[in-house]
């Protein structure tokens, strides 16, 4: 609720009556007029009214399914990872979740969009020695999520991977530690995708770049200007922010605040080319909304969000290709470890599991991988990107942003890639 | 304050429960929280909901399901889903629930404010002015929240318990920040809303913004002096790492095999305490546990862990109160109300004073876990850094990346404040949960500081 010459506030109800409905504005009103007069906004341009409906593919839908089935899925791989007195915890997770949203505005909107969201994940931890160690499958955050029905989950096949996860963890007590130093690192494509979500996705928010989130998530190291010019990284680099793209956790018929979905690039060659934007934010520097509103559900006011932000594929090949032209190096796969400064510019990340590269191979295992670099530096390291067959949406789950606090569901396609010359191996 | 709708409620959904146990839970919250940035209003929500959690026990397995469609349909349906999931849970086995808690006599505590509860926007209002005045009286931008909450809980089980819970809370940050980037920190949180003076914190946050550009500090270890608000974000993390009962009976804790033995410096006295003065009390936990104090560190010998009913039944011990969910969170227990004591020194400057070179941190930002059985973190600092030069602060620094552990840093503390504060981030994300760690700033030796900031 806006109220002329005041201020701006939001306030909701789960009941949709009248009386609800009217107490809800009337706490809006009452809270927006106490605060402080606002600076005026940029008028926000009209965009065409949404109408509609829109659906997420589902081809197996999860609730038809019985909940014993689900169960016994889990059971088993769980069962599955406790294949030593080691493992100290096996972990086996899904998750079905449909949610039906109507939107109607003053716009001329009225929309009604349904998403059926699945996946699920394992993971083993062993423990010897005073040592501890994890390993997952298909990723560390909530496993592989998608917009898609129970087919997805059964895709997974957790059972099938249990016995290498717990493996893995086992192995990894022994193995000997991340060496430090500068070297060459390869990533596998799901950390590669939390690389791009902290490094850019989040950078690329408009209303960060423009201090309205100071106060909590931070700001960035961009500024309006440098859209259209500022060299984020190597000319390998292409990030597009696409909510079309099917079956991808960030992706809509309409964001919002009614604005239709699309696909925007926002780093072509490495050149920064666009942000991520709601209405007010886009009419603040005078461009059109980039459709990218999203609010966690009823009872909170959409912000700026990523959708699917994914790093564009390569031309390089396979993850052995990349391997293939690296004399010393690292491989690191699975976060485990994540965390960068307010601007989004400094970051330091861990990994699950590391390997070693010689001569163009992969060798012995290595635990508590670590690297950290500087953003657009880490970015300008970037020598080569894994083809298309090698490129997959990763779906994140916790993407947290907001006061009160809201949890978004995004997306980021991704492939291996290859960075020169990073810092490795950083500890206490 | 006295819950009676909500027990009520809470009664009205556990009739729709069978199983071998079931218990309802009832969360009203009512709040406010007003967002600003750049000395003007930009974000205001008002929230006022109801939901209920059902949990169905049935052979050693638990099913729960939530809503907040209050009518007999919505909770029918809910309990229906419950027990759903429980009865699906037991045709696979026995299982490892040890069964609900019985009722227990809780102790009242002074963590409702009336004056609080009702949730008055022109409080917001009057902060908010009074933060933009003082910030812009010295030439800077304000940044930060206000916010305000009631949450009343009630709990109604079929082993007998009933109860009802009602706390406020409040919550002011300011920063405060210059054309150049460069920004100070200041925060208040209590029970009161009363307690929040927003000009002192913005004029507090603002002496921390110099006009002397940063400097840099190449990595290293570092003697340092930890402001209140990075003591508090450490002892939160290491509240999930080490004091995690569930963690340290499957041998994942930081603190196992080391309970009895010496992990920190003698100085060190760290307990869960619900009710001493300045924490933000509660009567129980999310299974009905009365909360009571626990000494956690005394002395820097390592005492105990926390546990919910299901983490004490693979401990062979009993729950301390730290359920976080109904029937145990899949994570496991955690302290909500840590409290560290303070020390023997007088002021922030008392801390620096023998200090040839080191580090002043007002806060820590983006930490996260690099090795948890070691209470291994890593994060960067934020909204004041300076060099300690001399015994005492002469210049800002650029942000710097610590990769250090919690544990090792409590091990290497020399000194900590007499004053304590209330540190909480004020994550309030899905229905509000305020809580906070009690804490005294402190200075350590070796602070590890494995990267900077160009």
């Amino acid at each position: 609720m806006s109220v002329p010459g005041r201020g701006f506030a939001f306030a909701a109800t789960r009941e949709v009556t009248k009386a609800s409905l009217e107490l809800a504005l009337a706490r809006a009103v009452a809270f927006a007029r106490a605060l402080p007069a606002a600076p005026p906004r940029a008028a926000l341009p009209p965009i065409p009214p949404a109408l509609g409906h829109w659906s997420s593919p589902c081809e197996i839908d999860p609730f038809e399914r019985s909940l014993d089935e689900r169960l016994e899925l889990l059971l088993t791989a769980e069962a599955l990872l406790r294949s030593d007195p080691r493992i100290v915890r096996g972990e086996a997770e899904s998750l079905a979740q449909r949610t039906i949203a109507a939107f109607a505005s003053s716009d001329g909107a009225a929309v009604v969009q349904e998403r059926t969201e699945c996946g699920g994940a394992i993971a083993a931890h062993a423990a010897a020695d005073g040592e501890l160690q994890r390993r997952s499958y298909p990723s560390a955050h909530g496993g592989s999520v998608a917009l898609a029905g129970h087919e997805h989950l059964l895709a997974l096949d957790l059972p099938a991977h249990a016995p290498r996860v717990a493996e893995e963890a086992l192995a990894l007590l022994s193995a000997p530690p991340c060496p430090a130093g500068r070297t060459t690192l390869v990533l596998g494509d799901e950390q590669l995708a939390l690389q791009v979500h902290e490094s850019i996705g989040h950078a690329l928010e408009l209303d960060r770049i423009l201090l309205g989130e100071a106060s909590y998530a931070g700001t960035s190291w961009v500024s309006p200007a440098d859209i259209g010019s500022l060299r984020y990284g190597s000319e390998l680099l292409a990030i597009s922010a696409d909510a079309t793209l099917p079956g991808a956790l960030g992706s809509f018929g309409w964001d919002d605040e009614g604005v239709s979905a699309r696909r925007t690039m926002l780093i072509e060659d490495g050149v920064l080319r666009a942000t991520l934007s709601d209405r007010q934010s886009a009419a603040a520097i005078g461009v059109a909304s980039g459709g990218t509103a999203r609010a966690d559900g009823y009872a909170r006011q959409p912000i700026v969000r990523m959708t699917n932000v994914s790093i564009e594929p390569g031309d390089a090949g396979t993850l052995d290709d990349l391997i293939a032209d690296v004399r010393d190096g690292v491989y690191m796969e699975t976060n485990r470890s994540w965390s960068i400064d307010d601007r989004r510019l400094h970051f330091q990340f861990g990994t699950e599991i590391g390997r070693e590269i010689r001569n163009g191979k992969l060798g012995r295992l290595l635990r508590n991988p670590t690297y950290a670099g500087v953003t657009p530096q880490f970015w300008g390291s970037l020598d080569a990107i894994a083809s298309p067959p090698a490129w997959r949406l990763w779906g994140l789950l916790n993407c947290g942003k907001g006061e009160p606090g809201q949890s978004a569901h995004v997306s980021h396609g991704a492939a291996p890639a290859r960075f020169r010359n990073v810092e490795v191996g950083v500890s206490a | 304050m006295t819950g009676d709708g909500e027990r009520a409620l809470a009664h009205r959904a556990l009739g729709y429960l069978d199983g071998d146990q079931a218990q309802a839970t009832v969360t009203s919250e009512r709040s406010l929280l007003s967002r600003f940035a750049r000395s003007a209003a930009t974000q205001a929500t008002a929230i006022d909901d109801t939901s209920v959690e059902l949990l169905c026990v049935l052979d050693g397995h638990t099913g729960a399901a939530s809503t907040n469609q209050l009518d007999d349909e919505g909770l029918a349906a809910a309990a229906s889903r419950a027990r759903a999931a429980a009865a699906a849970a037991a045709r696979s086995g026995s299982g490892p629930y040890p069964g609900l808690p019985g009722p227990a006599e809780t102790r009242p505590h002074e963590g409702f404010d009336p004056a609080t509860a009702m949730l008055d926007p022109a409080e917001a209002g009057a902060a908010l002015n009074a933060a933009f005045a003082c910030a812009g009286a010295a030439g800077l931008e304000a940044f930060g929240i206000w916010t305000a909450g009631e949450v009343r809980t009630a709990i109604a089980s079929s082993t007998g318990v009933t109860l009802t819970d009602a706390v406020t809370d409040a919550h002011m940050k300011v920063i405060a920040r210059d054309e150049h980037g460069r920004s100070g920190y200041a925060a208040t949180t209590a029970v009161s809303a009363g307690a929040i003076d927003a000009a002192a914190l913005a004029a507090a946050a603002a002496a921390k913004v110099s006009a002397t550009p940063p400097g840099e500090l190449p990595p290293g270890q570092y003697r340092v002096v930890l402001d209140h608000a990075a003591v508090g974000t450490l002892l939160e993390f290491l509240g999930w790492l080490a004091f995690n009962g569930l963690a340290h009976a499957e041998q994942r804790g930081a603190l196992c095999g080391r309970l009895g033995e010496r992990v920190a410096a003698p100085c060190v006295n760290l307990a869960d305490s619900p009710r001493a003065p300045g924490t933000l009390p509660r009567s129980f936990d999310a299974e009905g546990v009365p909360k009571r104090p626990l000494p956690l560190i005394q002395d820097g010998i390592a005492h105990a862990v926390v546990h919910d009913t299901r983490s004490a039944a693979q401990a062979l011990a009993s729950s301390t109160g730290h359920a976080l969910a109904p029937g145990g969170a899949p994570d496991g227990p955690a302290p909500t109300n840590l409290v560290l004591a303070g020390g023997g020194a007088a002021t922030l400057e008392e801390l620096c004073a023998p200090i040839e070179r080191g580090l002043f941190v007002t806060r820590l930002w983006y930490v996260n876990t690099v090795e948890p059985r070691h209470a291994l973190l890593t994060g960067m600092t934020r909204d004041g850094t300076f060099l300690i030069e001399d015994g005492v602060i002469t210049r800002p620094l650029r942000d710097v990346r610590f990769t250090d552990s919690a544990l090792r840093i409590l091990a290497a503390t020399e000194e900590l404040t007499a004053g304590q504060r209330l540190v909480s981030d004020a994550d309030l994300y899905g229905r509000r949960f305020a809580n906070g760690v009690l804490c005294p700033a402190l200075r350590a030796d070796g602070f590890r500081v494995s990267g900077g900031s160009a």
